[in-house]
């Protein structure tokens, strides 16, 4: 039995064998891939005795500002500030001492760079084992964001101004950099800051039951109906599929239109003509006719307005920023009433206010969409860059001609004294000349609810540097409730140029 | 088959006019290597109380100075009935078991009386007392078996009798109503009272004296070959009985205990005993595949054996991590954040880990003491077990033979399944860390293994009584 027993002994070895590779292989080779899992709780409580990294407005020339910072409290830890409060929470977020136990710890840019501000992505590895010999505590590496200070303060201060629920984002439509993205009501990140975990579930009760939800980002996570602003992506796919030449061609817009296969009818704002009946399409989005919308989305069909859609960035569920944006709607229609609806922003078109920038920021940039973006720089303790952004090409909507009639069309919008926006966002409100198009969007059950303002802009007009996408809930008109808000973003983001 | 058995560790024999020196017993490298075991346990303790809250912990006297009593106790026992058992067994348990109540002292007093950290709500404030108090019920069970059973064979009268026993005791849980038998979805416990046992930790050791005499047996008939396939001969059809017999039984346990630890334990040490009886490589193919088909079946048709197979393949899944695999995650992650070195005894936080005093002490320890602290202590369990396929190989009785090597064979594989389990390599199951984990029934029934290793050691290490006449002719050596 002795040989058998001889093999039995190998087989023995062999077993403790592999239990020591694979503890050596845990407790050396995926130390790091472990460390960085989210809900690590040794690794988090851990964090809190070391430097985080700082995230930085750096969207302004030479003028950074520092959003979030660690600074040394009691006990050897460190806690998060944040000196702007609530006007960069929604960019922020705020850190817990949760952090990746639970998976409301952690928020905005505080969760998706966590890796970096708490310096555990491998790429710190080596600034990290520096610190391990020189016995210095551990440092995490910066975030810099494209958000422009200006704009931002300018956002945040004009949605505060109004007092409804709402958001704004800015965009720089060249490069997709996000230089503005505000959200109302906010909350102050800095109680969630808190040490004492019993005041932080306090704190966290209270903020979340407030039915005003100051935790929802409204910039990016969450939709609403686009309105006439939908007019835009309606023109580009009748552009593009040949149905309407150029912004001088007429198009028909009778004064009632009985919605295909129904007995409703469409009529426009107050029951009011759309010029001849047979405008061009230039003075139909100028004054932002209906039935003209509505009859044109039909003529170029439900396939090609989803594509042109989906194109702009619609139903797109996959959109980080890198926070993650909720994917705004527009559905796959083949009911022309329901097409009818939706070529003109109604129906089951829902966006976000990230969404409403895009669209002016492609039209803006030639027709070329680019991936918005949040994060313009990482850098390591010792200031070296970790990683810098890219500007990446998102989509191609539109052609360059095709974006060029909708600039003329847009700038209508706001310099032609018949423009929904003339009075708001043209001469007499601003020398800068903005390309627009306003939205008033009613909702709710039977359209119960106020309508919602929606404002999409881009500036200047010949020359853009920022696009501009703002909704109110509950503003009214357009041009009322959300134009001065976006035109307060440009006039503060294009003075410091 | 023909191989004599090692004369290294047999009394010399031969012509007795010659001065024959005696082989050393060597209890004083015994007691030298107890000394050193119940050192490293001190300071351990100590080391846990200061990396707790910088004080040596104030019953660190009576902890050490009631264990190293045990271990006298248990030394002076091997002295008296087991001169010359294999010297290395006792310390290295002895080891373990220190290592195990530092361990759990350690726990037991996280986030309590000011320390860091959070306080286990599985673990009372007495659970390292508790594990003392056991060990010493462990010990006594070691002195009572070195008493009781002079010689191995003593054992082979009772093969039935324990057979039956262990078959009993592995069926009771089953039995039970799940209030009484039913912890953390294992069904393997006794629940009377506030008291608890694990049956199986017993039937192991029963079934495993069962096997040997029953083996040594039926060996010559379970060694005929049958067909040769594929270059192995394969044993008769009407053969297949017992192997069948014990899948059915083994299949048993894991549907009605729900535990596939246990089942993988017993089925794994017959097949083992099997091999080694009839050294058929036939019989271990047939046991393995017999192994994975029950395995795989059991985890297509017991949900809780599929969410075991599921969160060992995808730990991190957002939808179990917070749940079904949190336990296996911060195990990982706690070895992890140990790292090489670990953190020091006291600095970690083991306590995020559920049961980390039982099931996952070993991540617990990994933590703590670091790669460096679990290479150890899998040499010293690797060696555990290379002692008792030692005396495995020397004793001459088949019986003692077949016995040693079962047993020894058994512990490693226990420590590789939960080993393993907790480190990811194969499937949790929920068995004991020998030795070091919480709780009475693991820790007496491995220190009844420790003294049948030992006195089947004794045994095979004894010198032969000198023989009266010298008749001049070689003994005959009856092939093992």
């Amino acid at each position: 039995m002795n040989r058998a027993i001889r093999r039995i002994s190998i087989v023995s070895l062999a077993m403790f064998v592999v239990l020591m590779i694979n503890v050596n292989y845990l407790q050396v080779f995926r130390v790091n891939s472990l460390a960085s899992e989210s809900y690590n709780p040794r690794v988090f409580s851990e964090q809190l005795k070391n430097w985080r990294g700082e995230i930085i407005a750096a969207g302004d020339q030479g003028n950074d500002m520092i959003v979030a910072q660690s600074k040394l409290v009691k006990g050897g830890l460190y806690k998060r500030f944040y000196p702007a409060d609530r006007v960069y929470a929604p960019v922020t977020g705020y850190n817990s001492i949760l952090g990746s136990t639970s998976p409301f710890g952690r928020t905005g840019i505080e969760q998706a760079e966590n890796k970096y501000l708490a310096g555990t992505a491998p790429s710190l590895a080596v600034y990290n084992l520096k610190g391990l010999f020189t016995g210095k505590p551990k440092q995490g590496a910066s975030v810099y964001l494209t958000i422009s200070p200006r704009a931002q303060a300018a956002a945040y201060q004009a949605l505060e101004a109004m007092g409804k629920p709402a958001a704004a984002v800015a965009i720089n439509p060249r490069t997709g950099a996000i230089l503005a993205m505000a959200s109302y009501p906010s909350f102050n990140p800095n109680v969630y800051s808190t040490l004492d975990s019993g005041k932080l579930a306090k704190v966290d009760k209270r903020i979340r039951s407030n039915p005003d939800q100051p935790l929802l980002n409204r910039a990016i996570n969450a939709t609403f109906p686009p309105g006439s602003t939908f007019k835009l992506i309606t023109s580009s796919a009748a552009f593009a599929t040949h149905k309407v030449r150029d912004e001088n061609s007429s198009i028909p817009a009778p004064r009632f239109y009985r919605l295909p296969g129904s007995h409703s009818t469409l009529a426009n704002d107050a029951g009011a003509p759309c010029g001849n009946g047979h405008p061009p399409i230039l003075f139909a989005l100028t004054v932002s006719c209906n039935t003209a919308f509505a009859k044109l989305g039909v003529t170029v069909g439900g396939s090609a307005l989803h594509s042109m859609a989906n194109a702009y960035g619609f139903n797109n569920q996959k959109l980080t920023i890198p926070l993650p944006v909720t994917a705004s709607a527009y559905p796959a229609l083949t009911d022309p009433a329901q097409i009818a609806l939706s070529s003109i922003g109604q129906f089951n078109d829902t966006e976000t206010p990230l969404q409403e920038a895009m669209v002016a920021a492609a039209i803006a940039n030639q027709g070329t969409l680019m991936r918005p973006y949040l994060v313009a720089q990482i850098k390591a303790p010792d200031q070296s860059t970790v990683q810098t952004a890219q500007p990446a090409v998102l989509a191609k909507p539109i052609s360059p001609a095709v974006a060029g009639y909708l600039t003329t069309m847009m700038k209508s919008v706001t310099q032609d004294p018949g423009g929904t926006a003339y009075r708001t966002a043209g001469p007499g409100a601003t020398s800068i000349v903005i390309a627009a198009k306003t939205g008033t969007a009613q909702n709710g059950v039977n359209n119960s609810h106020l309508d919602d303002a929606v404002f999409t802009a881009f500036a200047p007009a010949d020359n853009p540097q920022i696009a501009v996408g703002v909704i109110v809930k509950g503003g009214g008109f357009g041009a009322d409730g959300a134009a001065p808000i976006a035109v307060k973003i440009i006039q503060a983001y294009l003075r410091q140029q | 088959m023909s191989a004599a058995p090692s004369v290294a560790d047999v009394a010399p024999r031969g012509p007795s006019h010659r001065a024959v020196p005696l082989p050393r017993g060597r209890r004083s490298t015994e007691l030298a290597m107890l000394c050193f075991a119940i050192g490293i346990m001190a300071f351990a303790y100590a080391a846990a109380g200061l990396g707790l809250n910088g004080h040596v912990p104030p019953g660190l006297v009576v902890y050490v100075a009631g264990f190293a009593a045990l271990m006298a106790i248990a030394h002076l026992a091997v002295r008296r009935f087991t001169p010359w058992a294999d010297p290395l067994m006792l310390p290295l348990a002895a080891l373990l078991n220190g290592l195990g109540i530092v361990m759990i002292y350690r726990l037991q007093e996280s986030g309590r009386k000011g320390n860091p950290g959070l306080p286990i709500s599985t673990l009372t404030t007495h659970a390292a007392l508790y594990q003392l108090m056991w060990t010493a019920v462990g010990i006594v069970a070691f002195i009572v078996v070195l008493v009781v059973i002079r010689e191995p064979r003593v054992l082979q009268r009772y093969t039935y009798t324990l057979g039956t026993l262990g078959l009993i005791l592995l069926a009771i849980p089953a039995l039970l109503p799940a209030s009484h038998s039913s912890v953390n979805g294992a069904k393997v416990w006794i629940i009377l009272g506030g008291f608890s046992i694990q049956p199986g930790e017993f039937a192991r050791i029963a079934l495993a004296v069962f096997f040997a005499g029953y083996l040594v047996r039926k060996r010559d008939v379970l060694s005929l070959a049958g067909r040769r396939f594929l270059g192995i001969d394969l044993p008769r059809g009407r053969d297949m009985g017992p192997i069948l017999v014990l899948w059915g039984i083994a299949m048993l346990i894991l549907i009605f205990e729900s535990d596939i630890g246990v089942a993988a334990l017993f089925f794994g040490l017959f097949v083992a005993m099997l091999y080694i009886a009839t050294q058929r490589k036939s019989w271990l193919l047939i046991g393995i595949l017999l192994f994975l088909a029950g395995a795989l079946l059991a985890g297509a048709i017991i949900p809780h054996v599929h969410e075991r197979f599921t969160i060992w393949r995808h730990p991190f899944a957002p939808g179990t991590i917070q749940g079904s695999s949190y336990q296996l995650v911060q195990g990982l992650e706690g070895m992890a954040f140990g790292g090489i070195f670990g953190t020091g005894l006291g600095q970690g936080q083991p306590y995020r880990t559920p049961l980390v005093q039982s099931d996952f002490i070993f991540t617990g320890l990994g933590e703590e003491l670091g790669l460096t602290g679990l290479m150890a202590l899998l040499l010293i369990f690797g060696l555990l077990v290379q002692r008792g396929l030692r005396a495995a190989l020397a004793v001459r009785d088949p019986s003692a033979k077949l016995l040693a090597a079962g047993l020894a064979f058994v512990l490693a594989l226990q420590v590789f399944i939960i080993v393993g389990g907790v480190t990811q390599l194969i499937p949790l199951t929920g068995i004991t860390t020998p030795f070091l984990s919480q709780g009475g029934s693991s820790l007496v029934a491995s220190w009844i293994v420790i003294a049948l290793l030992m006195r089947i050691s004794d045994t095979a290490r004894r010198p032969a009584p000198q023989s009266i006449q010298d008749e001049g002719l070689t003994q005959v050596v009856r092939a093992i």
